[in-house]
Formats: structure tokens, sequence, C-alpha cells
């Protein structure tokens, strides 16, 4: 017997819903965010193996138990990778069962991260995270006290400053990580250089792009896309887990973080870390936020403000770099961007 | 020749290879996988390699996922995969010529 994989439109409600109730058999549950999904059916219409993408990511992976040792999932998997292909991804990152893991070694993942028995992470490249993490060591010098932190900087607040500054005095060094993903309406590299310019004068910060480890939308996708408390706290669990491992390589021995009374993503990412952390033998270390006038700073409300076309309130929340830009020329196009949003996607969910 | 874009050739079934090939820095990098390495291994990269520079192809990152294809088999999914990164896979392609 012969089968093809057949595209399933997204709008396509009655096929969608026979996938989730096909995943589901297989203890899966159908990810809220789905760029393409495709299937194989059987001679009577029966879904007997699927699978999806997302961004640089593949997942709801899954063969029928009747149907397994047939080669489906090899057809699934070329079908999806050329789609990928097509859109420019090579890189590519997938979530999967453990069971799984062995088969999709085969057709030349390799795993990252393993979370609870529960969920693989693998990538395409053999040595992806081993050269992403060297290429990191590389830029580092060799210190003693080493901290971290991951910040989104959108944009770049006098909270976050007083956060770096910190632990850069508590530290001999610190890694910056900016989020490399281009999600909202700031682009990537607006954040990082607007970082790079109020950091300039800590000699012991290093800044570097997260990369596709570290919060990205291949390890994390709920921390940019609203999604299911589950769901959020085993991508975080995964997230913590990867960056613990590329902690040990670097020897980072603290990860700092800004107190989080707005965002419930972030406060649950915060609270899987102070879980998490000191397991590895990390230090999670909280400061709390930096007040300006009884109101606590935070890079939502510098974006709620530009969206109102108050750029003068931002003074007063931000370093002269990130108002510069912002005033400057080269800020009016974003500003647009912003005044154009809703306020309700300009807020952290 | 010269690579402009990726592009895929091939599947990830049984007996067959996927061929990705990707713009390069002025080397060849090849990332092999295979579900008979250790038998092949070796004579699987010289069939990849020696097709790549049969097509004078110098600079490009391919990756190929081995599933047990015959070396017949491999010189198609690369040559193909190369004529598909340049654009020229609905051409008159050379067969006889550099196809061989």
């Amino acid at each position: 017997m012969e089968y093809t994989v057949i595209p399933i439109s997204v709008n396509d409600k009655g096929h969608i819903k026979q996938v989730e109730t096909f995943l589901h058999k297989e203890g899966i549950l159908r990810d809220t965010h789905i760029d393409y999904t495709c299937g194989i059916y059987d001679e009577q219409d029966n879904l007997i193996a699927t699978g999806s993408a997302f961004g640089n990511t593949l997942r709801c992976l899954a063969v029928s138990e009747l149907y397994q040792g047939e080669g489906l999932m090899g057809q699934i998997m070329s079908h999806l990778m050329e789609y990928q292909a097509l859109h420019g991804q090579t890189h590519i990152f997938l979530y999967t069962k453990p069971k799984m893991s062995a088969l999709l070694q085969s057709m030349g993942f390799y795993t990252i991260s393993m979370v609870e028995q529960k969920l693989v992470f693998m990538e395409n490249r053999r040595c992806g995270f081993e050269n992403f993490c060297k290429d990191l060591k590389s830029k580092m010098p060799n210190e003693k006290n080493v901290a971290a932190i991951v910040m989104n900087a959108n944009p770049f607040t006098y909270g976050h400053l007083h956060l770096v500054e910190q632990a850069a005095k508590e530290n001999d060094a610190v890694h910056l990580f900016v989020l490399s993903e281009n999600y909202g309406p700031i682009p990537f590299n607006v954040r990082y250089q607007l970082v790079k310019e109020a950091t300039a004068n800590i000699s012991n910060v290093y800044v570097h792009p997260s990369g596709p480890y570290m919060i990205s939308t291949a390890t994390f996708p709920s921390y940019f896309l609203k999604d299911k408390k589950n769901t959020i706290i085993t991508q975080a669990r995964l997230d913590v887990d990867i960056f613990c491992k590329i902690s040990q390589i670097l020897n980072i021995q603290k990860r700092y973080v800004g107190e989080e009374p707005f965002s419930t993503v972030t406060a649950m990412y915060n609270n899987v870390m102070a879980q998490m952390l000191p397991k590895f033998g990390i230090d999670f270390v909280i400061i709390p936020r930096k007040k300006y006038e009884e109101h606590q700073i935070s890079a939502s409300a510098v974006r709620l403000a530009i969206h109102n076309d108050k750029l003068n309130d931002i003074k007063s929340l931000v370093p002269p770099t990130t108002y510069e830009f912002f005033a400057g020329s080269q800020g009016i196009q974003i500003c647009e961007r912003l005044k154009r949003m809703t306020p309700n996607n300009i807020i952290h969910y | 020749m010269e690579i402009n874009h990726i592009a895929v050739a091939g599947t990830l079934e049984s007996s067959d290879a996927m061929v990705t090939i990707e713009p390069g820095y002025g080397n060849i990098e090849l990332e092999l996988s295979s579900s008979v390495m250790n038998q092949y291994g070796r004579q699987i990269k010289e069939t990849i390699l020696q097709t790549l520079s049969r097509l004078n192809v110098h600079s490009a990152k391919v990756t190929v996922v081995d599933k047990g294809a015959l070396d017949c088999t491999l010189k198609a999914r690369v040559e193909c995969a190369v004529y598909r990164s340049c654009d020229m896979s609905n051409e008159n392609l050379p067969w006889g010529g550099i196809i061989q």
C-alpha cells in the first residue's frame, strides 16, 4: 500500500479536529500555534500519521499504533523538511516524546535536552548546540565569579540598567544575553544596540545575542505568543534546562532577574527558575524593581507611553541613549508602529 | 557551479537519502548521518564529494541524511539538489555532460 502525505489547511475545521483527536489518542496535546500541518490517511479516510511545523520547529509528530514500522514517519518528516527548506529554514528544531527520539535520530536529528522523561528537544545539526557554546566561550574572559542575565530589553530602561549594575557590582563578569528573536515592534538590532550603548561604560559586562537556544521561538514559543499554563511551564522547564547546560560550559554561577509584578508568563518563568537553578548549583538572584516616583519602571510602560504619543514621559524611565533613539529620526518608524498597535498587544501578557 | 539558495532533494524513506544544500563559505562543509555509517560511511562520503566536484561545486554547506541509499541514488539526489539550488532544474539539464 502506498500512502501520500497531504497538507491539512488550518481553516479546515473538520480535518483539524480529526488531527486533534488523533494526537490526543497518542498522548499529545495539539499546539495552539502552528503554521502548517500535514497528514497521511488510509483508504477509509482515517488519519494514520501527522506532523506540524511552526517557525523553524517541527511538532505534533505521531504515527498510529497500528501503522508503526511502515516508514510513515519518514514520509511525514521528508514532507516537513521540504516545507521548511522552501521557507528558507535549514536549522530545524523539534519536540517529541522520548520513545520517538531514536527514530528521529535516524533521520538526522540530535538530542539537545530532555524534560522529565516527557519531552525531547532535538535539532538537525550534529554540533549545533556544542558549537554555539564553544563560540560563546571563545568570546568570554576566564573569570571566577560569573553571572548571567537574559533580557528582552524591549526597550532598555533604567530598570534594566539597575539590574545590570547590581550584577556587575557583585561579580567579576556579567554576561548579558539579549533575546535575538524578532517578535515585537522593536527589532532585535535596535534592542541590542540600545543595550550596548547604555552598558558601554560598565567594563565587566559582556553583551551577546541570545541565539536560538535561550528564550527563542524554538525553546520557549509561549513567551512570545499567548498559551495555556501547562504549556508555558513545560517550555520554561525546557528553556531553563538548556540554560543550565550552557551555564556548566561557560562556568556561570548566578542568574539575575528583575522581580516581576506585571507579566504572567515572566513570573511563571521566574518561578520555574527558582525551583530548577539551585538544583544545578546556580544561584538565582531576584532584584526588586527600580521605582520612579512610586511607579515601578517597566518596558511595557515605556512602550505604552510611546503608544499614547507621550514621548516626554519616558525620559525619566529610560537612559538618555534609549530616549534619544526614539526621539531621533531612526526611532520614528518604530514609534509609528507602536502607535498603531492595540494596547493589549503592547503589554507582555 | 554556484549555490544560490537552499535546496533539498530526496526523502527520509528507507533506501533513499535527503540532501540539503546551502551556500557555503569557500569550502565544502559536509554533515553526513547514515543508517549504515559503520559499513559504508567512507564510500558514501566519497560519492558525495566526487559528485560535487564533478558539478564544479566548491563552496557549499551540504547535509546528507542517508537511509541506506545506493550510490546511484546518492549521486542523483546530490545532482538534483545542486541544480535546484541554482534554479536550473527546469532548464535543459546537461544529461551525459556533467550529469553522468
